[in-house]
């Protein structure tokens, strides 16, 4: 029983800072008023700069190439939403659509429709001193990204919640115009959360590429950003939220893959389709209980116009 | 600048922006004669060789480009008419993909299971695909309207239930060829012939059905939109649901219908493919239309003829896509023309502002546009 539970808990650190990264990145710049849906686009190419960055430098500074991709795709989106007040669910939607033929057509032409070549994995950090210790073994054998995932969510809360900063990017996702009488730049502050949260999900894509797998392949993230988009909005708009979200949803990932791989007599009794089927259906579940219509920062989706009002 | 041209130009010269990106990457990464060369085949490949044709060839050369890019172009037009419409209620549908798969399945179970008269057969199929992606669709509306959930993550949601359901569950077991059996087959049982869609030029063409079906569609349901009361107050409720509720306007009644009509469309698209090309669910939908439906959509200006016109250009760019890879240029490249092209869109308001500096030097910049009719998530 405890090594099940082991094994479980250490396949949900697996996926977990991919999530992570991704729902802490779309609450960043959903916080500040821009809806983010292209959060899928940029972990996809984050993950594919990584991998190929990572190929000729070491591993690491690849992470931090899939990083910049996705705060480049980012900035496209800002140019469109913030500067050019469009469509944010729109933009959002085709950066994901051009991740997604481009990457395709980019990976075979320069590797092949399989993936490209395998790289170093980020390394991973074996601790001696909890291998002894039951359940927290499964802490072990992790790359820093776990470690870092496992953290940043709380300083993000500090930000937001305990600095001048945090504030201004909370008031600038509720009431932008309150923000403009300060003195302050609306646009400045979006640009920030927009490129910022882009950064997080490119970083959240190059864990899939770096941590989790040891190369790129056609399919990732494979729904991984619209995941991590769920959990956003699961998790309140909170980074605490993004966080008990991602786990959540890491588990039912792990819960999935473990119950398909250790217990095979239960998919005679439950289907397998089922069980893949089940966390989605219990997000939908618990959507419909929690009624998150009031949670959502008040300008969300919403263009802000220095004219109007 | 009229108000026709403003809301269509944008797209147009989107589309031409999109194409002229795709062609300088293929001339950067090869050369430019490869480019216009790739582009060519893609026109050949999807509206047919008329230089050979004309040279004494056979008619097949058009026919058979033509039917490939009609088939493609009607299930396109589907999904971007499911997307088209929830966007007239002020809904946001990216569960097209699902609400097309649980369509197919059910076309493909009809179709297989049941024994009826030709007509009567199709009509059933396509009727149990309709129901079936609509009550799909429904989920997502319901929770909407009931408990708030956004229609983005609920539809996204939906989308892996239905794949998880569908593909990784019914047609591979209980719903699988020889289910029981030792056969190993994927996907359903074919469906009887009496449930196909007829050919409309025999062998001359896949050209089947559902393109005249999606095109008699799109024109009802731009009637409705644009001629009927219930379309009008449908659109009302997605341009502000607190001024058509204040207007008596049955705001739910009006959302749970246009959910219902979009989640139809995404189950018809799904029911053309089962029951004009693929004879059965395969193992998998293969490529995500849902979210092509998405771009058409849009490119379209989510009006009923625009999304016709936007489906008819990307099936013929689709359909010819496959002809580019005999210059070993990439297939997909049509899909990254039809996404840099919804990027492009997305940039709608830069558009404008170069037209109006072009066109009209002197109009005095009044009011800040529009913006385009598309819901705030």
């Amino acid at each position: 029983m405890l090594e099940i539970l082991e094994a479980l808990l250490a396949s949900t650190l697996e996926y977990f800072p991919a999530l992570l990264f991704g729902a802490l990145g779309a609450t960043l710049s959903e916080r500040s008023g821009v809806v983010n849906v292209g959060v899928e686009g940029m972990m996809r190419a984050g993950a594919f700069c990584a991998a190929v960055a990572a190929i000729t430098v070491p591993t690491p500074l690849g992470v931090l190439v899939g990083m910049l991709a996705g705060g480049a795709m980012a900035a496209v989106h800002g140019y469109l939403s913030i500067r050019w007040r469009s469509d944010q669910v729109v933009s959002g939607m085709a950066l994901n659509l051009v991740a997604l033929a481009g990457g395709t057509y980019l990976l075979e032409a320069l590797y092949g429709p399989n993936g490209t070549p395998p790289i170093q994995q980020l390394t991973r950090w074996h601790l001696s001193f909890l291998s002894h210790v039951p359940l927290l073994r499964a802490f072990s054998g992790h790359s820093a990204l776990t470690w870092i995932a496992l953290t940043l969510p709380f300083a993000f809360h500090l930000m937001l919640y305990r600095t001048p900063l945090g504030l201004r990017l909370r008031a600038v996702g509720d009431k932008p115009h309150a923000v403009a009488t300060l003195g302050l730049s609306v646009p400045g502050l979006r640009w920030l959360a927009v490129v910022g949260g882009g950064m997080l999900a490119g970083l959240g894509g190059a864990a899939l590429s770096t941590a989790v797998l040891d190369r790129f392949e056609q399919h990732t993230p494979a729904g991984l950003g619209f995941m991590a988009l769920a959990a956003t909005v699961f998790g309140r708009w909170t980074p605490l939220g993004a966080f008990f979200a991602s786990l959540f949803f890491a588990a039912g990932n792990a819960l999935r893959i473990g119950l398909a791989s250790s217990a095979p007599g239960l998919a005679e009794v439950v289907p397998q389709g089922f069980l893949l089927a089940l966390p989605y259906l219990l997000t939908l579940v618990l959507l419909a209980f929690q009624g998150q219509r009031t949670h959502a920062p008040a300008a969300l989706g919403t263009p802000y116009e220095q004219e109007s009002r | 600048m009229g108000d026709r041209l403003r809301a269509v130009l944008p797209s147009v010269l989107s589309v031409f922006l999109a194409l002229a990106v795709c062609w300088v990457f293929i001339a950067l990464t090869r050369d430019a004669e490869t480019a216009t060369g790739a582009y060519l085949h893609m026109l050949r490949g999807g509206l047919g060789d008329w230089a050979a044709y004309l040279d004494g060839g056979r008619v097949t050369l058009l026919t058979r480009p033509l039917g490939e890019a009609t088939i493609k172009a009607a299930l396109l037009l589907f999904t971007g008419l499911s997307v088209a419409v929830a966007f007239k209620v002020g809904l946001f549908n990216i569960g097209a993909q699902g609400q097309m798969l649980v369509g197919a399945l059910a076309a493909a179970v009809v179709g297989a299971q049941l024994a009826l008269p030709s007509a009567l057969h199709i009509l059933a199929a396509l009727l149990a695909a309709g129901v079936a992606g609509g009550l799909w669709a429904l989920i997502a509306a319901v929770l909407k309207l009931t408990r708030g959930v956004h229609e983005v993550i609920s539809t996204i949601m939906l989308n892996w239930v239905a794949v998880s359901l569908v593909d990784n569950w019914l047609a591979v077991g209980p719903l699988r060829a020889g289910a029981g059996t030792n056969l190993s087959t994927t996907g359903t049982a074919e469906i009887a012939t009496s449930a196909q869609l007829p050919r409309l030029m025999g062998e001359m063409s896949r050209l089947h059905l559902g393109f005249p079906l999606a095109l008699a569609v799109a024109l009802a349901i731009w009637v409705w939109l644009a001629r009927l009361r219930q379309g009008f107050e449908t659109r009302a409720v997605g341009l502000g649901p607190e001024a058509a509720r204040a207007a008596g306007i049955p705001v739910a009644r009006r959302t749970l219908e246009a959910m219902g009509l979009a989640g139809a469309l995404a189950g018809l698209a799904g029911a053309v493919l089962v029951l004009g090309t693929e004879f059965r669910y395969p193992g998998s939908l293969g490529a995500p239309y849902g979210f092509d439906g998405i771009a058409i959509s849009l490119i379209g200006g989510n009006h009923p003829l625009g999304v016709a016109l936007s489906a008819l250009f990307f099936g013929v760019l689709r359909a010819g896509g496959t002809r580019m890879q005999l210059l070993g240029v990439h297939k997909s490249y049509p899909e990254l023309i039809q996404g840099l092209a919804l990027l492009f869109v997305a940039g709608r308001m830069v558009w404008l502002a170069l037209l109006r500096r072009r066109v009209v030097p002197t109009a005095p910049n009044k009011q800040p546009e529009p913006s385009p009719e598309v819901p705030r998530a």
